[in-house]
């Protein structure tokens, strides 16, 4: 453990920017929203942003992202395949908990499963994670009610916690220990470390007066959502709200789901392509629509109870090691049809009660 | 590159050294790996698939017909989307890619003694042809062999070719719903001959492959017979996208057909609560 000075703590990551390319929270002034992107400079970042729109996970899953380069020239009859993988070292800093939660679920799910996913994997190689703990919630939070947050515990090389005047910086790798020491960082104690606990519990007991957005009681329905035991009724009133924008899955930090198509390569030859990997969201009627045209999944309710399953039940749990919600709050904050997470735990609970 | 025994991530080059016209709109296309030592480690069960990239085109699911022993590799194909249709306009000479075999197969250990029930609508055939083959292959090894097939017409007919073969070797009929003039066999819906067939219910397994509806009508006939769910096993199709279990496109219930199926019991899919 150790101390850093609040007018010191981007140091860090101008530290870590002269070898990474450097991710951080900031305020974008066009559209007054706090984003997580890559900045051009330390200096940039903004720790006090509130939760980003988006969550980091594009850095490891991009909306876009060519991951083979090919020709055939049929005249020849040569075939050239080029896999494309990104490596380049990447630094998130200031990453909340429950964003870090949910790239530890990608991170189980693309490297953990029966097949691990190369591409995936490059991206993870050399990345450096800052995560920093939440001294208060949000309006939307409620990742108390599905342990993601408010402080991280695992998976972050350094982790960093508001004391007031100075930030506690904790190594959680041997990278992150090795960066503090070279930092030169004064050591923290055990004071520190209480300070740390006390000002968690303090944002734990705000979540009352200012998370008053939403509360998902999820352990209530999981078991419901992994049984099916839930009335086709409450589908059908959730499917009836979706308007199939698919902006739920794509500000999710554990949705994953992705398309894959060849396209021409722009300013290619004509025998040259690129196999595109993009994010695709399981509300879409395409999602699932095969080449004759059958649709196994063709009314939105049976696509919506699919984008549940996947974060409330247990089988999905298995995959992540703990449930696919994080409770970051931003599917209801961007839901035009007012079924987020927590309002569909909302919906399964009433139908249990009643 | 492979991994496993399995072309995981980059496709493999292979190239297409015979085509052959199937029913109209459908053709095989027999397939060689380029790189030798793929050739040579390639093996599969009955009932996985492949990931077939047509280049500039895109990439599909493709189930495989052939036996696991002593047959020719190859894969027969209608054209009907981006893809299929892209691989109907190349001739002998061209090259595909191919990633797998993905999927789990067939369960051919558990089912040894049994009867065997074949029940195939259209081109629900080819992904059979390769369990067909294989039982024919071990003959001795089952009970009864039965094969029903239905087909819109005539010429409609998958391996029309081996219908000589498959009736001396194993109890085989044939129907189409629509005859012309010149057809002399069954005429209907393909669940109509379970009961010509005198198909039997006990020590029997089903292989059931075909269309929804077609599938729904023929286990709801295997069923009123008294076959169990349990024992009437079908390959599902989805659209896929990765054939590893990352894309999520083929989900259905909490499994995923790339990597836990193709191959179902009727009574998982019920289960499951899916449509089919």
């Amino acid at each position: 453990m150790y101390l850093i000075k609040k007018s010191d703590v981007l140091r860090l990551a101008e530290e870590l920017g002269k070898t990474h390319d450097l991710y951080g929270p900031f305020m974008e002034p066009a559209t007054k929203q706090a984003m997580f992107e890559r900045v051009g400079k330390a200096a940039d970042i903004d720790l006090a942003a509130p939760i980003p729109a988006l969550p980091p996970k594009h850095a490891l899953l991009p909306h876009y992202e060519k991951i083979l380069a090919y020709s055939y020239d049929k005249k020849t009859q040569k075939v050239d395949l080029a896999p494309i993988y990104d490596d380049r070292p990447k630094a998130l800093f200031g990453v909340r908990p429950c964003d870090l939660t949910g790239i530890l679920c990608l991170d189980r799910f693309f490297l953990g499963q029966e097949f691990l996913d190369e591409v995936y994997k490059y991206h993870r190689k050399n990345l450096f994670i800052v995560s920093q703990t939440c001294v208060a919630p949000f309006k939307q939070c409620f990742c108390v009610c599905c342990d993601g947050g408010p402080a991280a515990s695992e998976g972050y090389d350094l982790n960093l916690t508001d004391l007031g005047d100075t930030y506690l910086v904790e190594a959680g790798s041997e990278k992150g220990k090795k960066l503090a020491e070279a930092m030169g960082l004064a050591a923290a104690d055990a004071k520190h470390q209480a300070e740390k606990t006390r000002r968690i519990d303090k944002c734990i007991t705000l979540f009352d007066s200012v998370a008053t957005d939403n509360k998902a009681w999820i352990s209530r329905v999981m078991n419901r959502v992994t049984t099916g035991f839930i009335d086709e009724a409450v589908w059908e009133y959730i499917g009836n709200q979706c308007f199939e924008c698919g902006a739920c899955s794509f500000v999710c930090p554990t949705c994953s789901c992705f398309n894959i198509v060849d396209l021409p390569r722009k300013n290619g030859g004509a025998h040259e392509s690129d196999r595109v990997r993009t994010w695709d969201s399981c509300s879409y009627e395409g999602y699932t629509r095969e080449a004759g045209g059958h649709n196994p999944r063709k009314p939105v309710e049976d696509r919506r109870n699919k984008r549940f399953f996947c974060k409330l039940s247990y089988s999905q749990s298995k995959k992540y090691l703990r449930p696919g919600c994080v409770g970051c709050g931003r599917c209801q904050w961007v839901c035009p049809g007012d079924i987020g997470l927590p309002n569909v735990v909302t919906y399964i609970r009433r139908e249990i009660h009643s | 590159m492979m991994e496993n025994g399995k072309i995981v991530t980059i496709p493999a080059v292979a190239t297409i050294d015979e085509i052959k016209d199937e029913i109209p709109n459908v053709r095989t296309y027999y397939l060689s790996f380029d790189d030798k030592a793929i050739d040579g480690a390639f093996t599969f069960r009955s009932g996985q698939f492949i990931m077939l990239t047509v280049f500039g085109e895109g990439e599909c699911a493709i189930s495989l017909p052939p036996s696991p022993e002593k047959d020719r590799f190859h894969i027969t194909v209608r054209s009907v989307g981006k893809v299929t249709r892209a691989l109907g306009g190349l001739s002998a000479g061209d090259k595909v890619g191919v990633r797998g075999p993905f999927g789990n197969g067939f369960p051919f250990d558990e089912i040894k003694g049994k009867n065997v029930v074949f029940v195939a609508g259209g081109i629900g055939l080819i992904p059979l042809r390769s369990s067909i083959v294989h039982v024919l292959q071990h003959r001795k090894d089952f009970g009864r062999v039965i094969l029903l097939s239905g087909s819109r017409t005539p010429s409609d007919i998958m391996y029309k070719y081996n219908m000589k073969e498959w009736q001396e070797n194993c109890e085989a009929f044939y129907t189409v719903d629509n005859p012309t003039p010149d057809w002399t066999g069954e005429t209907g819906f393909v669940h109509t001959l379970i009961e010509k067939a005198k198909v039997p219910v006990e020590n029997t397994v089903a292989f059931v492959c075909g269309p929804p509806v077609m599938f729904n009508t023929v286990n709801q006939e295997l069923m009123k017979r008294g076959l169990s769910d349990e024992f009437i096993i079908s390959t599902l199709e989805r659209h896929m996208k990765c054939g590893v279990g990352k894309c999520q496109h083929c989900a259905v219930g909490r499994t995923l057909v790339c990597t836990d199926g193709p191959v179902y019991t009727y009574r998982q899919i019920k289960i499951l609560g899916e449509q089919i």
